[in-house]
This record gives C-alpha cells, structure tokens and sequence, in this order.
C-alpha cells in the first residue's frame, strides 16, 4: 500500500467515527426531547384537570351535611340513590320505583338521598349531565328537588345529542312554580362546583354506574318497589 | 473497488431488506393512529378518565385522578411522535410499557371479576347490569398493538420520518442501521 493510500484510509477512518459520533449525539437528542414531550404532555393534562375543578363550591339548601346528596324525608334507614339526569336505566328505575321511594320517607322509615351525579358528560354535546344536575341544586333552592327531578327523567333527552337547553330547563321549572331565582341560578351555573363535588364523592366512595342504590350503605340489586321496601324493612325501617 | 453481492444477500434476504422499512412505515403509522384515537376519545372530560382509572381498583382515587388527566396527552404524544418518526424505539419503547400496564390492568380486573369497561377508548366504568365485559377483545386488540410496538422496538428504521431524515443529513454518511 503506498503512502498516499494509506492517508486516504486513515481520514476517512476519522471522517465516519466523525459521522458515527454526530448520529450518536442526534440519536440522544431526539430521545431527549421525545422524553421530554411524553413527560409535559403528561403535566399539562394535570395542569388542565386541576384548573378545570373549580375547588370551591356551595351545597344547596337540604343537602347533606357533607354536601354529597340532597335529602328527602327521615327515618331509621339510609338510603342513597346515585343517578344521572341522562342514564335510561335511572329513568326506568324512577318510573318503577320512584314512588315506593317517596312513600318509604313520607312514612318517616327512611332517609333518602339523591346524589345527582355527571359521569354521562361525554354522552352529550352540552355537558347535559352537568347542567341537569346543577339544575336539580336550583330547583333544591326553591325546595321542589323531587319535583323537578321527576320532570327531568319524564323528558330525558336521548344519549349522543344536545340534551335539553337552559331554556328549556328553566320552562320545565317554571311549570313547577320555580321562577326568575331558579332561572338566574341556572345561567349563572350556581351549583356546578356542587355537581362536581358530587360526583368525586361518589366516584370516591367506590360508586362506578348509574342508578346504584345503597341500604345503609349496603349496595342493593333488587331494584324493584317490593326489593327495596324489604331492604329497608329488613334494616329496621 | 468492484461489489460483488454474495449468494445469501440475493432473493428472499435482499427483499426483506428494502421491504422492511416500509412495513415499519405501516405499523408506526397503525400505531401512531391507535394512541391518536385513544388519546383523543378520553381527553375530551378528563375526570371520566380519572374515574375509568379508579374502576380498576387499583389505586387510591387521589392516583388515579392524576394517572386519568395525565394518560390522554401521552397517549397523543406518542401518537404524534409516532406519526412523524421522532424518536421511534423510544416511543416504541414506552408504548410497549403502556401496552403491558393496561394488559396487566385488564387481566387483574377479570381474574377479580369486576364488571367493568376497560375505558381504552373513552367510556370507562361499570357496566350496566346484564352486560358482560369483553375482556377477551380488549386483550386481543392490546396483544396487536403490543405485536405492533415489538416491531418498532426491534426495528425502529422507518421510511418517511423524521428519524431517517436527520440520519441522512448531508455530512452524515448512512450507516448500517
């Protein structure tokens, strides 16, 4: 091999650890800041959910003492009733059971309480579970919460559209004698916050469908009239 | 200098070779379409997700809160790293671990019987009574895209990415890989 050869092999030996050096170096970076866009994306979805809760809320009037579910009549026996305005079985289980429900606390055998829960948002363009529960608080306020609860499931709208508007929300209430505070509290979403508080409660108390009924605590599967006055006959009601 | 191809370069050899990229094209695209599509259905009411998590069961509810809002944007991220070939073992890498925590996440809610919706596409929750999870088709399809994902581990060189573009940049020279 003469001289000139020899050089000729040696730069170029140089020339692609050069190279390989350079792609090493780029390999890195890329994953670094590959790395880095899993990790902020990770954040920012934290950052949005947490601006997203509104932290502070107001229960409505003849709510709980924890905030969690409105409550109607007295008696021995707890039961809570989680449902949301826009789940068909919630609608069946209030046109099968409703008035068992009503009756058991007008008998003084039990407490009942509404926990009108959001977990259908996606399930409407309008966030409808949202503001039909935040409705309910209105209609709390003016002391007709079963009332317009029970005009709420009659017109439930279908799942996958825009749900009822505020307009129409305030029409149904008005039918009921609920007047211009309920229609205020509507537009200004009063209770939204409270919606959410409800709805993290029950999430956190392990409560993952709608309607879900709970017998002093105890979850109840026979839904119908017969089932749930056994239940809280049987719990001492 | 003459090239000369030796007998096991030719045939069925050489044509995996120049094949092979473009196939990885196809699945980085298949996968950067799944976390896309994942992502995207969830990202929309970020405290369902936090609440499909918390179905599970497997963490505390304060967890999962962050594991639900946090998980729609990497599954964008990825499908976006994935789409434009940035980074790609990586993303594959990473996408591999996602794939086996939700894999594992589906099989413990089955062997528990726990009758939920995995919520891989949005949803998420329990499911109304009457209704049996498919937890068979949630397995199968995680299984596919864990094939895709081990793919792109062991071959991330691609065509039209980013990732060959910048190996080809002018002083570069191509090397093996």
């Amino acid at each position: 091999m003469s001289k000139r050869a020899g050089q000729k092999q040696a730069a170029r030996v140089v020339r692609e650890q050069l190279a390989r050096e350079r792609r090493r170096r780029r390999t890195i970076w890329t994953s670094v800041i590959a790395a880095a866009v899993l990790v902020i994306g990770g954040v920012i979805g934290w950052g949005i959910y947490a601006t997203q809760r509104s932290g502070e809320f107001v229960p409505p009037p003849g709510a709980t003492e924890d905030g969690t579910g409105i409550v109607t009549g007295s008696g021995p026996v707890t039961v809570d009733i989680y449902e949301d305005f826009l789940c068909p079985a919630c609608r069946a289980f209030e046109e099968q059971s409703g008035a068992t429900l009503d009756q058991l606390a007008a008998e003084g055998k039990a407490q009942v309480v509404y926990h009108p829960i959001a977990i259908l948002d996606r399930f409407s363009t309008t966030r409808y579970s949202t503001r039909s529960s935040a409705a309910s608080g209105c209609a709390a306020e003016g002391g007709k919460f079963r009332e317009y609860a029970r005009l709420l499931f009659e017109n439930q709208p279908p799942e996958g559209g825009a749900g009822l508007s505020d307009d129409r929300l305030i029409e149904l209430a008005a039918g009921i004698g609920l007047g211009d505070d309920f229609a205020s509290c509507v537009r200004d979403g009063r209770y939204k916050g409270w919606t959410e508080h409800v709805t993290d409660a029950a999430a956190e108390r392990g409560v993952r469908g709608t309607p879900t009924i709970l017998v002093n605590g105890q979850e109840l599967r026979d839904r119908s009239p017969e089932g749930i006055r056994s239940a809280v006959e049987g719990a001492g009601g | 200098m003459s090239v000369t191809l030796t007998t096991t370069e030719s045939g069925p050899g050489i044509r995996w070779r120049t094949l092979r990229p473009w196939l990885g094209t196809v699945v980085r695209l298949g996968l950067a379409a799944v976390w896309l599509y994942a992502g995207a259905s969830k990202v929309g009411d970020l405290a369902a997700s936090g609440r499909a998590v918390h179905a599970y069961q497997l963490m505390p509810y304060e967890v999962a809160k962050v594991v639900g809002a946090a998980l729609p944007f990497v599954e964008l991220g990825l499908g976006v790293l994935l789409l434009l070939g940035v980074a790609t073992r990586l993303s594959a890498v990473v996408s591999t671990l996602l794939l086996v925590a939700f894999i594992v996440g589906i099989v413990s809610a089955w062997a528990r019987d726990l009758a939920i919706d995995c919520g891989c596409f949005g949803t998420g929750g329990e499911l109304p009574p009457g209704e049996s999870p498919s937890y068979w088709l949630d397995l199968l399809r995680d299984l596919g895209f864990l094939l895709l994902a081990g793919f792109l581990v062991i071959w991330p060189v691609t065509r039209i990415s980013i990732d060959e573009w910048l190996a080809s940049a002018p002083e570069a020279e191509e090397g093996d890989e």
